[in-house]
Order: C-alpha cells, then sequence, then structure tokens
C-alpha cells in the first residue's frame, strides 16, 4: 500500500521559486496527476519525489516511510521518461530487466517477468530486438514495461506522450491508464495537456508558479474552477470582465461586454468587479423559449467536422467562442444577428484581480 | 549523484594541484628569487627587459606565431569554405589529409625543410648546382612557414563547422528578403562564422607560441622564447633558472592572455550548431570549380609534402652529411643497431599515457558536462590550464618539484607519463565532455531509477556509451605523447629517452641519416593508429577544438 504524502516542499532555482510550499496527500492506487504549463514546477515535483532534484525544505513520504533523504537509486520509484530514455546498447529484454538485475533477482525469474511485462504493454516477442528497430509508440512501451516489472511502491510519469503523434496519443494513454488500474499501482502523472489529464486522472493538481491552485476530480476542476487561471487553462474558455450589480434571491446580474449576464448565486457586492468564465459549449443559439439571453453578431464560423466553432461580437465588441453541434443547420453569413442562450448556474464568476 | 561528481572532482583536483599547479608555482617561484641566495627580486624581470637578447627572442616568438596565425587563416578559411559549399571532387579524402598535419610531429616537418632546403639540402645543392642561389630558410622565414603548414587544419575545422553549422534556410532568407549572394555572406556568412575564425586563430597563436622543436630545428642562431627557456634551464654553460623561470611566466602570461581574450570574445557569441538542411554546394563555372579543387588539393598537398619527403630520404643513403640517390635501409639499420630501446620506449610511455589521460580525463569531462557547480567550474578551469602551459615548462615545473623531497620522480618513466597526462589532459577533457554533451541525461537517471547506483551507473552504462569516442580521444592522445619533445627533451633519462629525443640529437649533432629514419618511424608511428579510425577522429576533432 503506497499512499503518498508530501509535506510543505519547497525547491528554489536562484529567485525562482520552482516549487513553493506544496503539500498533497495521494491515496493508495490513484493516479494523480500534476498539470500546468510549462514552468510551473509539476516536473520539477515529480523529479524531486524521484530523487533528482534535492528537497530544500518540507517532506515526502511513502506510507509511513520518508523518503526525501533517501538517494535516488534508493527510492522504488518506477518513472517513465518524456523522451523514453531506451538504453540504446542493450536490447529490448536487457532494458526490461535492467532493475531487475540491480535488485539480484534470480535469472529465471527475471525471464519470466521480461516476458510478462512485454506482454503486457503488447510487445510479446520483441526482447531480443535492438532499440532503434522499434517505433516511437513501441519503445514508449518499452519505457512501461521497464518501470512496471520492477513493480515499484510509485509509478511517474514525466510527460511520457508528449513525442507521440496524436492519435498514438490518444491510444497509449488509455492503455496507460488500464495498466495502472489493472496493477492496482499509485501514479503521478505530469503533463501539460489538459485533455489528457482530464482523460485519464482520478485526480488532478493544477499548478502555476510552483503552488498548488486546485486539487480535484476531473468533472469538478472542468465545471467548479476555483480560480481564474484554472478555468483559463482547462478547456478555452471566455474570460470577460464585468461588474457586479444587484442579486434577485437566485441569480446575481452582471454587466459585461455591454450587455448584461445572470449568474447563479450571489457572486460579489453590488459594485464590485468580477471575471467571468463563460465556457463556449455553455452557450447555445436559442431557439426562443430560453430565459436567459445574450444579442451579439456573428464574427466568423469555423467548421471542425462533429463541431463548429461560431465567434459572435458581443454589443461592445468582446468577441465570444460558442460551440455549436457540426451536423446542426446553420448557415448565417458574418454581420447576422445571434441570439445566445445559456443557464446561469453554468457560469462562474471570479473576483477580478 | 551529486556525490559521486564530489568525489570526482575533489580527486582531479588533487592530482592537479600536485602535478600541475604546484610546479608551476614553484617556476613561478624562481621567477622571483635571486639565483643561489633564494633572496626576494624582481632583478630577473629586470635583466630580461634590459637584454637586447632575451627581448629579441620575446619578439620573435610573438612575431613568428602572429605571421603564422594570419597565415594559417589566410590558407584555413578558403580551404574551409571549398570544403563546405564547393563541390571538390575527393571531398572525403581530402578532409581527412587536412586533419593529418596537426598530429604529426612539427618538428618533423621542420626537418624535411632542412633536409630540402637547408645548408645541405637536396633542393639547395642541386638548384646550387645549375648556378641558381637560394635564399636561407634558418630562422623566421622556414618556421613561419612551417608553423602555417601543421598548425592551419585548428583554422580549418572550426569554421567548416561554422560554415557548416548555417541552416540553409537563414541564407535563402536573406536572398529571399533581397539581399545579393554577397550581401547574404557579408551579413550572415561571415559573423556566424567569426568566432570560429577567432577560436582556431588563436589555437594556431599559441601552439606556435609554445612549440619548441620547430624552432629547435630551424633557429639557428635567432633566439625563440621556448628554446631559450630549455637552454637556460638545461643548458651546460651558462644554466640560469631563475632567468629560465622569468621567460616562463611571461611565455605563459602571453598564452593565457590569448585564452582570455578567446574566452571573453566566443562566452558573448554562440553560433548554433544545429542546422537542419546544410546550405546547398555553390553553382560554379567549371573554371572556378577547377580553380577551387586545385587550391583545396594544393594546400593539403604542400602540408603534408614535407612528411612523404622525410619517408623519402629515410630509405636513400648518406654518405656523411650528404644525401646519396642510393636506396638502403642503412639509415633504419643504424638507428636499430645502437638500441630497439627508444623505440620502445615511446611505445610503451604513449601507451601508459593515453590510458592514464583517459582514465582520469574520462570522469572529469563527465562531471564537467554534467554537474554544473562552483567545484565542477573550478576543475573546467584548473583542468584547461595546461593549454596555457608549454611542455617545456611543465617539464621543468616537474623537474623543481620532484627532484628532491618525499617523492622524488626525476629519471625515472613516471615523470615523463605524469608531463604527458598533464598536457593532454585538456583534450581528454574536451573530447569526453563532448561525448558526454550528446548523451541523453534521463538515460542515466532511468537507470539509477531503476535502482542502480550513480557510480556503478557511470561505470557500466555511461561509459560503454562513451567507448567509441573515447576510443578516438585514446588513440589521439597516444599519437601526440607518442611524438611529443618539448617536455621530453626536458625531463628523459638515458635509460627512457624515446624516438624522439633519438631524432633531436641526431639532428644537433651530424646524423642525418640517423634523423630521417627516426622521423620516419614517427610519422609512421602516428599515421598509422589515426588512419585506422580517421572518421571518428576527424569527427571528434571537430566537436574539441
Amino acid at each position: 500500500m503506497t499512499a503518498i504524502r508530501i509535506e510543505q516542499l519547497t525547491r528554489t532555482f536562484g529567485p525562482v521559486r520552482a516549487v513553493d510550499n506544496i503539500s498533497l496527500d495521494i491515496a493508495h492506487g490513484e493516479l494523480f496527476t500534476l498539470l500546468g504549463p510549462s514552468g510551473c514546477g509539476k516536473t520539477t515535483l515529480l523529479r524531486m519525489i524521484a530523487g533528482f532534484v534535492e528537497v530544500e525544505s518540507g517532506s515526502i513520504s511513502f506510507g509511513d516511510r520518508r523518503i526525501d533523504n533517501l538517494p535516488a537509486h534508493r527510492r522504488d520509484t518506477g518513472m517513465v521518461f518524456q523522451n523514453y530514455a531506451i538504453f540504446p546498447n542493450h536490447t529490448v529484454a536487457e532494458n526490461v530487466a535492467y532493475g531487475l538485475k540491480a535488485r539480484k533477482v534470480s535469472a529465471a525469474d527475471i525471464k519470466s517477468r521480461v516476458d510478462k511485462a512485454l506482454e503486457r504493454v503488447r510487445l510479446a516477442g520483441y526482447g531480443p530486438r535492438s532499440p532503434h528497430q522499434l517505433s516511437g509508440g513501441q519503445l514508449q512501451r518499452v519505457a512501461i514495461a521497464r518501470a512496471l516489472v520492477i513493480e515499484p511502491a510509485v509509478l511517474l510519469f514525466d510527460e511520457p506522450l508528449s513525442n507521440l503523434d496524436a492519435q498514438l496519443r490518444t491510444e497509449m494513454r488509455i492503455e496507460i491508464r488500464q495498466l495502472q488500474q489493472a496493477l492496482g499501482l499509485t501514479a503521478i502523472y505530469v503533463t501539460h495537456d489538459q485533455e489528457e489529464a482530464l482523460a485519464i486522472s482520478d485526480r488532478i493538481a493544477v499548478l502555476r508558479h510552483g503552488k498548488v491552485e486546485q486539487v480535484d476530480t476531473p468533472e469538478r476542476i472542468y465545471r467548479m474552477p476555483q480560480t481564474a487561471f484554472v478555468a483559463e487553462f482547462l478547456g478555452s474558455t471566455n474570460m470577460v470582465p464585468g461588474v457586479a450589480k444587484a442579486f434577485d434571491g437566485r441569480n446575481t446580474q452582471v454587466a459585461a461586454a455591454g450587455t448584461e449576464f445572470l449568474v447563479r448565486g450571489e457572486v460579489a457586492a453590488p459594485g464590485a468587479p468580477v471575471l467571468l468564465s463563460l465556457r463556449p459549449e455553455a452557450l447555445r443559439l436559442s431557439d426562443g423559449s430560453d430565459a436567459a439571453l445574450v444579442h451579439a453578431r456573428l464574427a466568423l464560423r469555423e467548421f471542425l467536422g462533429p463541431v463548429q466553432r461560431l465567434h459572435a461580437t458581443l454589443p461592445d465588441g468582446t468577441r465570444l467562442r460558442v460551440s455549436a453541434l457540426g451536423g446542426a443547420a446553420f448557415d448565417a453569413l458574418p454581420g447576422a444577428p445571434l441570439v445566445l442562450a445559456y443557464d446561469p448556474a453554468q457560469i462562474i464568476a471570479f473576483p477580478a484581480p | 549523484m551529486k556525490r559521486f561528481a564530489t568525489i570526482v572532482a575533489l580527486g582531479s583536483l588533487v592530482l592537479l594541484a600536485v602535478f600541475l599547479l604546484y610546479p608551476l608555482a614553484l617556476v613561478l617561484d624562481a621567477s622571483v628569487r635571486i639565483d643561489g641566495t633564494g633572496a626576494f627580486t624582481f632583478g630577473n624581470y629586470a635583466a630580461i627587459v634590459k637584454s637586447r637578447y632575451y627581448l629579441g627572442s620575446i619578439g620573435n616568438s610573438l612575431l613568428a606565431a602572429g605571421l603564422a596565425t594570419g597565415l594559417a587563416c589566410a590558407i584555413g578559411i578558403p580551404l574551409a569554405f571549398c570544403l563546405a559549399r564547393v563541390d571538390v571532387p575527393g571531398r572525403a579524402l581530402l578532409l581527412t589529409l587536412a586533419s593529418l598535419p596537426l598530429v604529426l610531429p612539427s618538428f618533423v616537418s621542420a626537418y624535411a625543410l632542412v633536409l630540402l632546403f637547408g645548408h645541405a639540402g637536396v633542393v639547395t645543392t642541386a638548384l646550387r648546382g645549375i648556378g641558381i642561389p637560394i635564399g636561407s630558410i634558418y630562422g623566421m622565414p622556414g618556421i613561419v612557414i612551417v608553423f602555417t603548414l601543421t598548425l592551419y587544419p585548428y583554422v580549418v575545422m572550426p569554421v567548416l563547422a561554422g560554415f557548416q553549422a548555417v541552416d540553409a534556410s537563414m541564407e535563402e532568407a536573406a536572398r529571399n528578403l533581397g539581399g545579393s549572394q554577397s550581401y547574404a555572406v557579408r551579413t550572415v556568412l561571415l559573423p556566424i562564422v567569426m568566432p570560429a575564425i577567432l577560436a582556431g586563430g588563436l589555437l594556431v597563436f599559441i601552439e606556435a607560441l609554445e612549440n619548441f622543436g620547430v624552432p629547435a630545428v630551424l633557429a639557428e642562431d635567432r633566439p625563440f622564447l621556448a628554446v631559450d627557456i630549455f637552454k637556460l634551464f638545461a643548458g651546460e654553460s651558462d644554466a640560469n633558472p631563475a632567468a629560465a623561470g622569468a621567460l616562463s611566466v611571461l611565455l605563459i602570461a602571453c598564452t593565457a592572455l590569448a585564452l582570455l581574450v578567446q574566452r571573453h570574445y566566443l562566452g558573448k557569441r554562440r553560433f548554433s550548431t544545429s542546422a537542419r538542411s546544410a546550405p546547398a554546394k555553390l553553382s560554379l563555372t567549371p573554371g572556378l570549380r577547377l580553380a577551387a579543387a586545385i587550391m583545396s588539393w594544393g594546400i593539403v598537398i604542400v602540408s603534408l609534402l614535407p612528411f612523404a619527403a622525410v619517408l623519402m630520404v629515410s630509405v636513400l643513403r648518406f654518405r656523411g652529411p650528404v644525401l646519396t640517390w642510393e636506396l638502403g635501409l642503412d639509415n633504419y639499420a643504424t638507428l636499430l643497431s645502437g638500441s630497439y630501446r627508444p623505440l620502445l620506449n615511446t611505445l610503451t610511455l604513449a601507451s601508459v599515457a593515453a590510458v592514464a589521460t583517459m582514465l582520469i580525463g574520462a570522469p572529469i569531462g563527465y562531471v564537467v558536462a554534467r554537474h554544473r557547480s562552483r567545484l565542477s567550474g573550478l576543475l573546467d578551469f584548473v583542468g584547461m590550464v595546461p593549454f596555457a602551459v608549454s611542455g617545456t615548462i611543465l617539464a621543468i615545473g616537474l623537474i623543481v618539484a620532484f627532484n628532491s623531497g618525499p617523492l622524488v620522480l626525476t629519471g625515472g618513466w613516471l615523470i615523463l607519463v605524469i608531463a604527458y597526462v598533464v598536457r593532454k589532459l585538456p583534450f581528454a577533457i574536451r573530447s569526453s565532455s563532448a561525448i558526454v554533451h550528446q548523451l541523453d541525461p534521463s538515460l542515466e537517471e532511468a537507470s539509477v531509477n531503476l535502482g542502480v547506483s550513480p557510480s556503478k551507473t557511470f561505470a557500466t552504462l555511461t561509459v560503454p556509451l562513451m567507448a567509441s569516442g573515447l576510443v578516438g580521444g585514446l588513440v589521439l592522445v597516444w599519437i601526440t605523447a607518442a611524438s611529443e619533445l618539448s617536455a621530453t627533451i626536458v625531463l628523459y633519462s638515458s635509460r627512457w629517452a624515446t624516438t624522439t629525443v633519438v631524432m633531436y640529437h641526431a639532428i644537433e649533432g651530424t646524423g642525418a641519416g640517423l634523423a630521417a629514419a627516426a622521423a620516419a618511424v614517427l610519422i609512421l608511428v602516428t599515421a598509422i593508429p589515426l588512419l585506422l579510425i580517421n572518421r571518428r577522429v576527424n569527427k571528434q576533432e571537430a566537436t574539441v577544438i
């Protein structure tokens, strides 16, 4: 059982606080994702757990055992690297056997465990091959087999899919998720790809400037972002500044972009500046029966196949992106008036910075 | 990982302190002492400044080095451009041959000049026979010619890399934006290549300034720094260690200054060497292409001619100092009849030194490339100090340091090996750190992550991955150690005389045939291993320089 506890972890590089007083509790068997833009500290945090970056202050524990003072080679983590890091001078089987040999596992056991691991990643029979004979996706599977076969306390993934093409990426993330669940291993997964994070995680920590912005399930992170940064980073939301007005007991009126929006709940005192997050899919073309409406004009239409994206201009010129189904008949020309409907419960207001 | 780096860094620093910094400190110390009494004085420097002879010596050395640098650039830059951008026939072979003069012993080239154009030289005698008098090649002209012809590859290699590093799209962008071909060359190509030119030129300057063998063979009566230092220290009649120390310090100051200028300049200008598509070959008229081919091949052939001449002369008979046109292996017989010992010494010492240099240099190169810290920065700096110290000066320091006291090394083989190792260490460090830079650090992290300790990872993963590159470095160190003269001539004892020493004494004396045979042996000993691994070495030299 490996739950991970990270307490008040800090690491600075010169003037930069790469990891700034981060505390996290990760449950056993959880796939926990560190998500954020480049430079947010996610990789530094992962490398601190692996032992490649020294801890300045704070602690990391696997279960009851504090591990941040152990050297990297004795931490019992299995790391999958962004560029695979397959040893080019060893065969596929030797690569997978590498950690077992270091653990002095008997030769017979090594053979059976390596075979089983390669089978698990659908590379049975690839053992004798040289790494340079394998494709990128296959190398990534070898890297995963190599990390899995030692049955580590914790699996660490450092942007493992970023070097693969788009289609392979979506396939591999499903494989990684299924393997992790089947083996019941605790895993920490670093990525900057929000879709990947939403797709495979049990929970996500969104990082920014070395600090945790929010830790939650994918659904809650997406639907109930606690900060404007989280709302903006996940999905391509429309951020519109406005000013709160009266609260009518159910919704708050917000004046923004030359018109008015209704937001569920009392979001701010009247007169307070706010920032509205309007998800493109929370807006739709009105069929005339809706209560909450916004009037706009069509500026541009992008047809993307399954969906089409409408760019609508609000009265003060602010642009909004609106997602509509691609199949819906819609042939308005730029400049045509649009009536947009929304559910006030799906609009989120943040205090303006 | 940090512990491993610290252990390597501290161990290497101790070695360098004992065998490099301590001897140098003693040389510096000797330069400010009154010979005999040991009292502090600046008198030695004052004496040099007042002495017309020593000022002449400094002036000659600087002048020869300066002229050689200018000429090496003048032939090296066009050659590099032709190799990079003109479809010269036999380009691959040309590239291999162009790097040869760097590792062949330069004083052999100087000796070839004497054989051909000296007082009793083949060409001199022949021309005099038909009534054409020929000027003397001794002194400045001969020395500058030999420096130019043996050191120009230092310019070619980095400048060629520079020309090839310019991505085709950059020149295309310049042209697309309306620049003419010459405008593109002036505004895009030259600025990018300029740092490489300076880097190469300064290397020529330093090497020429420090070189002992070439002026020893060709200077005759003209004073040269490297030779004077040796004579002042080891001379039988006019020994003056204090003055030798003062001159040494001045020589080191000159080279160190040149190195610092280079470092300062290059620190601010870095060109990316990651061209995606090498620039296209120029489409030239047949006439221009022929001219380019003749020039390129001409430079390389002329620079290798002296070595060919030595090989040829070595199989001709000498009657006294006079060459005859009779074929025969008499010279080799004379060389080997004395003893096999020097040849054996050369092979043994070079082998031990090469292995030791790589064993010490590879971990240093690894630490310097992988673990940036104050300690590794210091190691990087101290490890480059031997660049600025000529072999003669290091040897003098070693003798002063280990002639008495707790560790006596003079007269043995170890002191020669130490001198070779220290002198070649910068090369070993540079080449191994260049190899390490090409290795993905996550490979080592993956190994450590899987449970293998950092020191074991270095030994079982990193070293095998570096192996092919290290072999190239090993051979180059072996070659340069085998043809080392400037430190050897100070440090050898009769039991441990090498082929270079035999040759030096044969030139000094009257053993012209013996010298030719020894020179030929040196050429073979250095060229054969080089040709065996030439592709690897070519690549490495480009990265090292």
